[in-house]
């Protein structure tokens, strides 16, 4: 099946048509989306402050990274499945968007973040308790870069269809 | 000055031209009105989720208010800076938009609930301070639906 053929099959599909024409399901997928950013988003921007020594300094690293792990998880979770929904929605548009394939190469470079830096950085918070190693604040650093990166390319896509 | 006027010179001022001149204008305006959003909504929602008492509970909501707050700030800031340019640019068509004047008047309940009574409950203890947790998230999640349905109505 070529890329085509198995764009044009997902967007035969039910699912795929009901988020694209049904009035409601789009608007209200987009907004879960954007919710689940501002839970996501600021958790993750809370937990780079506090390694790059910005924000939170009254209590631990590992207190704050442990705190905030279920809710980013959580709403780590509800990003990915309504991206998932909205592309499933308009897959086609989403090939041709440059935009968008930019947006899918910086979620590479997360996946990438988080197996260069997870163990050290991120799972190891006991032992940056006592100081903030410049491992971590360059991890901190590069995933505040990767995420807006990956806002500002998610609104993008909007523009180049 | 009668209110449509208003809008409609503001839709051929200078800056409504420097949104709708280069084609990036909107975009970058626009992707900067969402960082704010992640700063804002997001610090936000992490005291909403404490004053519940489902996160950090072992800083007390003062002294998390007083780490969040500035970046609360920055990012209200921003909003209310990106917003209006992007208003500006096609102001006669939001104003008229049902879900933006939907978006206004739950953006000023929000604000006004934020500097005041919710800003109470981060500085004091009791039951009311879960429900205006509540509250805060209910509020700001209805200025991100209003929000989110400008597009579509």
């Amino acid at each position: 099946m070529t890329v085509h053929a198995a764009l044009e099959w997902i967007e035969s599909t039910g699912l795929s048509t009901a988020i694209r024409e049904g009035a409601l399901p789009y608007p209200i997928i987009g907004g879960v989306h954007l919710l689940a950013i501002a839970l996501f988003g600021g958790m993750l921007l809370m937990t780079d402050f506090r390694l790059l020594g910005w924000a939170m300094h009254r209590r631990p690293v590992s207190e704050i990274v442990r705190q905030f792990q279920g809710w980013k998880r959580f709403g780590f979770l509800m990003v990915v499945v309504s991206g998932l929904l909205l592309a499933w929605a308009e897959p086609q548009k989403l090939y041709r968007s440059p935009a968008f394939w930019i947006k899918m190469a910086l979620f590479a470079l997360v996946g990438v973040h988080a197996l260069v830096f997870r163990s050290r950085v991120y799972a190891n918070t006991g032992a940056l308790d006592s100081g903030i190693t410049a491992e971590a604040r360059v991890a901190a650093a590069l995933s505040l870069i990767l995420w807006a990166g990956l806002i500002v390319s998610g609104r993008l896509i909007a523009f180049d269809a | 000055m009668p209110a449509p006027s208003f809008f409609e010179w503001l839709s051929t001022s200078p800056i409504a031209n420097a949104m709708n001149g280069p084609e990036w204008a909107f975009p970058v305006v626009e992707s900067l009105h969402f960082i704010g959003f992640a700063f804002s909504i997001g610090t936000i929602a992490i005291m909403d989720l404490r004053l519940l008492g489902l996160l950090l509970r072992r800083q007390p909501a003062r002294e998390l208010a007083r780490d969040l707050n500035r970046y609360t700030l920055f990012g209200l800031g921003l909003m209310l800076i990106t917003g209006p340019l992007m208003f500006s640019a096609d102001a006669v068509a939001y104003h008229n938009n049902p879900s933006f004047q939907f978006k206004m008047v739950c953006l000023t309940i929000a604000l006004l609930f934020h500097f005041t009574l919710h800003r109470k409950a981060t500085q004091s203890s009791g039951a009311w301070t879960r429900f205006a947790g509540a509250l805060s998230l209910l509020l700001w999640t209805c200025v991100v639906a209003g929000g989110r349905m400008i597009a579509f109505v």
